[in-house]
């Protein structure tokens, strides 16, 4: 591999970063590879002491990710943090991923609950289309439908602390995750 | 060595380099390449992440030969980490050292 080739991968494996923090990092490299070429060192020898390109957008973009969610916590900056992490390594998987779809999965179950009391009434009304109308399911599918909006009341501080709760997690585990980086 | 072991070394070495006086990329990866066998590519994305954490400050400076080289600069809170990391390694190497020779006494 030649300076053109591996600066030509690192950046279209680095295509998710800013301009401008691309061009440093690809400034970083093409000044290594000038500064080997004037001690006389071919460029394919200084690629292959590299190491691959990919390889290094991997790490890159890992902590890239994470920097993101400390700076601004957004749904989306969330899952891209996540999946970077995960990325790089079984281990991540575990501590990151398992955690995440439980939470998932728990505040969507959670929201489809409320939804559906909230919605029973409906199914009286169809009820009462077909004939199958009784005073008794009304009064039930009442009910229900009060117990839906208090679910969903809960469930709306409950996403937000639960939002909270795993940023909080994921920015506790920057650090150790970080170190997880430099191991890989 | 282990691969894993060397990389969380890495991190020592750079700042331990830097203590002395400020240094270009090349230069680092040189140094340290000389010492202990490294994927030279890592060094790069350590750099960047330890600028980030404020560990060191960066400067251009022009060269004689060819381009100018960006160079790189320990800060106070920088040298606090290294030496945090220096006490730490030098409890492991201890100990590391005390069970060999116990071992090798035997």
């Amino acid at each position: 591999m030649n300076k053109e080739h591996f600066l030509k991968q690192l950046e279209s494996s680095l295509k998710k970063l800013s301009l401008e923090e691309r061009q440093d990092i690809l400034q970083d490299y093409e000044e290594y590879f000038s500064i080997g070429i004037e001690k006389g060192k071919s460029e394919q020898e200084i690629a292959t002491s590299l190491g691959q390109p990919k390889k290094i957008a991997k790490e890159l973009l890992a902590s890239y990710h994470l920097d993101m969610v400390e700076q601004k916590t957004s749904a989306r900056n969330i899952t891209s943090a996540v999946w970077a992490v995960i990325g790089l390594g079984f281990f991540n998987f575990l501590i990151v991923f398992a955690p995440f779809l439980t939470l998932v999965c728990l505040v969507i179950s959670g929201w489809l609950v409320s939804v559906a009391f909230i919605l029973s009434p409906l199914g009286i009304i169809i009820n009462l289309f077909i004939g199958q109308f009784r005073i008794a399911d009304m009064f039930l599918s009442l009910c229900l439908c009060g117990i839906g909006i208090f679910v969903a009341m809960g469930m709306f501080v409950a996403t937000k602390a639960i939002t909270n709760g795993f940023i909080r997690y994921l920015k506790y585990n920057i650090t150790f995750v970080k170190r997880g980086i430099k191991y890989e | 060595m282990n691969v894993q072991f060397k990389k969380g070394i890495l991190e020592l070495c750079v700042l331990v380099l830097l203590d002395k006086k400020d240094r270009y990329g090349y230069e680092l990866v040189q140094e340290i390449s000389d010492q202990i066998e490294i994927s030279e590519g890592s060094v790069y994305p350590l750099l960047r992440r330890l600028t980030k954490e404020e560990y060191f400050t960066t400067y251009l400076q022009e060269s004689s030969e060819g381009p100018p080289r960006k160079y790189y600069k320990l800060t106070d809170k920088g040298r606090e980490y290294l030496y945090e990391l220096l006490t730490d390694w030098k409890e492991f190497s201890n100990g590391v050292n005390q069970l060999i020779e116990e071992g090798v006494r035997k």
